[in-house]
């Protein structure tokens, strides 16, 4: 197998969370240039954050409020109420 | 909005129960997108994100005002969540009929978290192959992948909402990402 430094993926996590130092991602991207095996990891790692954010938003039901203010307590405890 | 939020906590306190309806109002979204995304099935998001704001109304008392109230309220649900998936982890009694579902045992439960045979899985529309992918996630990875993309927020965030070290949510979104390419890779033609 390849021998590539396991900080070349550890930097992929860190260009992906934004972080990456300008150090970092000098030496990423000129291990990807010069390694196939990486450049693909990097671009399913890129399409798996890509698929995650294709999630569409979902939205409470229409009665939720209702249904939240239904379940709660009728008589709100005296705990810190009393002095 | 916190401003607003904390004076509605206020009134809350004050005994004022209705208040807590705005409050309700302004996060049951978020909440419930984030119940759905962890637990993969639209009734027990409901209940459980309900649930997650009964808690909240009663403890309301503990809630620290100088902090995020999302954060706070995040952090009653995931952990609500994370409790309803360990529950369902069939350890024992595993051919004892499920409540309410008439000759459904738990067989036929895990059967449904098991991986698809691959042709299932090409008939999946994204949207649900999305969450598929999402559900085969161990929880601890779920949860930081699901609050990093799907609720978009910081990992500085997401660290108070799990009560982790900032280095530990990163370690599991980086684990978690490498899974899902894990997942993803099997199947020809997908990434």
């Amino acid at each position: 197998m390849n021998a590539c430094p396991e900080r070349i993926v550890h930097y992929m996590h860190e260009y992906l969370d934004g972080e990456i130092s300008r150090e970092h991602e000098l030496e990423l991207k000129s291990h990807l240039q010069s390694c196939v095996d990486c450049q693909a990891h990097m671009h399913e790692l890129s399409d798996v954050v890509a698929f995650v954010k294709g999630a569409a938003h979902v939205e409470a039901p229409t009665n939720f409020s209702n249904a939240v203010m239904a379940r709660l307590p009728k008589e709100k405890s005296h705990a810190g109420v009393s002095r | 909005m916190d401003a607003l939020v904390n004076k509605r906590i206020k009134q809350v306190l004050k005994g004022d129960k209705d208040a807590f309806a705005e409050i309700v109002d302004l996060y049951q979204h978020r909440l419930f997108q984030v119940c759905f995304r962890m637990l993969g099935n639209r009734h027990e998001a409901e209940d459980i994100a309900q649930e997650a704001f009964v808690r909240a109304f009663i403890n309301i008392h503990t809630f620290d005002q100088k902090r995020k109230f999302s954060t706070w309220l995040y952090r009653i649900a995931t952990n609500l969540c994370i409790d309803r998936i360990r529950k369902k982890k069939p350890d024992y009694y595993l051919d004892a009929e499920v409540k309410g579902t008439e000759g459904l045992d738990m067989y036929s439960q895990i059967a449904a978290e098991d991986e698809l045979p691959e042709e299932e899985l090409m008939k999946l529309e994204l949207q649900d192959r999305i969450q598929y992918e999402i559900s085969r996630l161990p929880d601890k990875y779920r949860s930081a992948i699901v609050l990093k993309y799907m609720e978009e927020l910081s990992l500085q965030e997401i660290s108070e909402i799990l009560e982790l070290p900032l280095g530990t949510v990163k370690t599991r979104i980086h684990r978690g990402r490498e899974a899902l390419r894990k997942q993803l890779s099997r199947q020809p033609n997908f990434l």
